[in-house]
């Protein structure tokens, strides 16, 4: 009796939730997340050594040596995760035959939604702009990182390596490096802790956190609100879909 | 075997926190008072005094007052100038003087220059001869960590250094560098001895001016022979990457400077934009709320 009113409930949920992310882009999302953490708590004391909560944050992992290794198996995992996806993704082209994903490409309308927007929060616009599968902010930050990790990953090679690497290349690259690595760091973490934060955590309907990254899921109402035009599309080939997101447009 | 390990224990106990100087003609009796002073021929006021509680804890507070005050210590020429000070180190310490002397400090030394380091100047916690310590205790002017500061008493004095023409902001400079932050993050601990400051590219006692020919930093060749003794392998072309205490210009590592303007209008342009986005959407739901 119980378990048929919990697997009822439970069909209930289903079908009230949308398959947004599968278990690759998820366990993406975790390691960047997590490689990103390590990476700024480790890395950050550099840029300000001569504050005091620096050193005692770095004597508190037991000095630079510890950062330092803290902050390369932190690299080491983010440059990972990169090449994990890189793989995934053509993997589902090239072997699963998937579509490309092409709407994570930037195009014309995230220029119109991004104007739309704005104009939406100076009261210039009665309406928000309506979304596909990612909005302009969601392609801005996949982008900031295809641009942001190979900088990051290279500078920093560099600077870990600057011997080996001036067997071949001029010496101001070790400098240039430096300057890359810290300020792209700096741009990096500030939009993180203000953009994505306040988009993914603070925003009204999402706080304290959308979890769908982390799940993988998103409420039928809010995959409607939020992502309209991708909604319409599913629902329309195939009322009561459950599967969404990529598996969807393989059928196309 | 128990009565051993009692006296033994009573003599580690009793014993610890006692060190004071060994002043066997009883010198401190006078000169440890703060108040004793003598006028001396031209009418100065000459202090007298030495400090008990610095010297109790000096390097040489096992050599009686007498090995550096030989003959009659009250008929000595008070005070001494730098140049004497330094021959008075130099009686024990003669492989360090004899190098001294051959450095930029100790030539100017020798011409009378007052402005020069001499021994006190990097070994003593006042800069009286009485507070020399050791290089290795963590309070040290010479200690590794701190080093970089007793450069930059005086080599951080932009006008001090202007009568010399050195320009460069050495102190600031090396603090930003990975040299200096290292030193900055990193704890008083042994392990800082691996991490280069002033005197592991500039020499020690035998320190000479950077345009001097003889110095270790003197040229791309000699340069990269210096980076060399930490960065095994290390060539000219990385030490050409050293921006040499400048900041990057046009001028100096041109790569450098362009990337820096690059970054720094990406950085604003982006986080402009960021800005503009959490505000304004932040203040939009703020009134859409009061609206409800």
């Amino acid at each position: 009796m119980t378990t048929q009113v919990g697997t009822a409930a439970l069909e209930k949920v289903r079908a009230e939730y949308l398959n947004r992310f599968d278990i690759h882009q998820r366990i993406q999302h975790i390691g960047l997340a997590l490689s990103f953490i390590v990476l700024v708590l480790s890395g950050l004391p550099l840029k300000f050594p001569a504050a005091g909560i620096s050193q005692w944050w770095v004597a508190f992992w037991g000095g630079v040596e510890v950062t330092r290794a803290a902050h390369r198996i932190g690299a080491y995992v983010m440059v990972l995760v990169s090449v994990y996806h890189v793989v995934y993704l053509l993997y589902t082209v090239i072997i699963l035959k998937r579509p490309f994903p092409i709407r994570m490409i930037p195009s014309r309308k995230d220029i119109v939604d991004f104007y739309q927007d704005l104009a939406y929060s100076f009261g210039l616009r009665k309406e928000k702009a309506v979304y596909d599968r990612y909005n302009w902010r969601e392609k801005f930050d996949y982008w900031a990182i295809f641009w942001g990790v190979p900088v990051m990953a290279g500078s920093g090679f560099i600077l870990m390596y600057p011997v080996f690497v001036t067997q071949f290349l001029p010496g101001w690259i070790v400098p240039a490096a430096l300057v890359a690595h810290s300020d792209e760091a700096m741009l990096a973490l500030t939009w993180i802790f203000v953009v994505h934060m306040f988009f993914s955590h603070l925003a009204p309907g999402v706080f304290p956190m959308n979890t769908s990254i982390f799940s993988g899921k998103v409420s039928r109402e809010r995959y409607r609100r939020e992502h309209t035009l991708e909604y319409e599309r599913l629902t329309a080939e195939n009322t009561g879909d459950t599967q969404g997101g990529e598996k969807k447009e393989q059928k196309k | 075997m128990p009565l051993g390990v009692l006296i033994g224990g009573a003599i580690l106990i009793l014993g610890a926190g006692r060190s004071s100087a060994l002043d066997e003609n009883q010198c401190l009796a006078c000169h440890g008072n703060s108040s004793l002073t003598k006028t001396d021929p031209s009418g100065r006021v000459i202090s007298l005094y030495v400090s008990e509680e610095l010297v109790n804890i000096a390097a040489h507070r096992f050599i009686d007052c007498t090995t550096c005050h030989t003959g009659d210590p009250h008929a000595v020429e008070t005070p001494l100038t730098k140049l004497s000070l330094a021959e008075r180190c130099g009686q024990c310490h003669e492989y360090q003087y004899k190098v001294h002397l051959e450095s930029v400090h100790g030539q100017q030394l020798q011409q009378g220059n007052p402005d020069v380091a001499t021994c006190v100047d990097c070994h003593s916690l006042t800069g009286s001869p009485h507070a020399v310590i050791r290089v290795l205790e963590y309070k040290a002017p010479a200690f590794k960590k701190n080093i970089g500061e007793t450069c930059a008493k005086c080599h951080g004095d932009p006008e001090l250094m202007g009568n010399y023409g050195i320009v460069e902001r050495v102190y600031e400079s090396y603090m930003r560098s990975f040299h200096g932050k290292a030193i900055q993050l990193g704890t008083y601990e042994v392990t800082q001895i691996d991490k280069a400051t002033c005197t592991n590219c500039h020499g020690v006692h035998d320190i000479k001016s950077a345009i001097d020919p003889s110095s270790p930093v003197a040229g791309l060749e000699s340069l990269a022979q210096t980076c060399e003794k930490c960065h095994a392998g290390a060539g000219v072309e990385f030490a050409r990457g050293f921006l040499g205490h400048r900041e990057a210009s046009p001028e100096n590592i041109a790569a450098v400077y362009y990337a820096e303007r690059f970054f720094t209008v990406l950085l604003i342009t982006v986080l402009g934009i960021g800005a503009i986005i959490v505000v304004s959407s932040g203040i939009r739901y703020a009134i859409n709320r009061w609206k409800e």
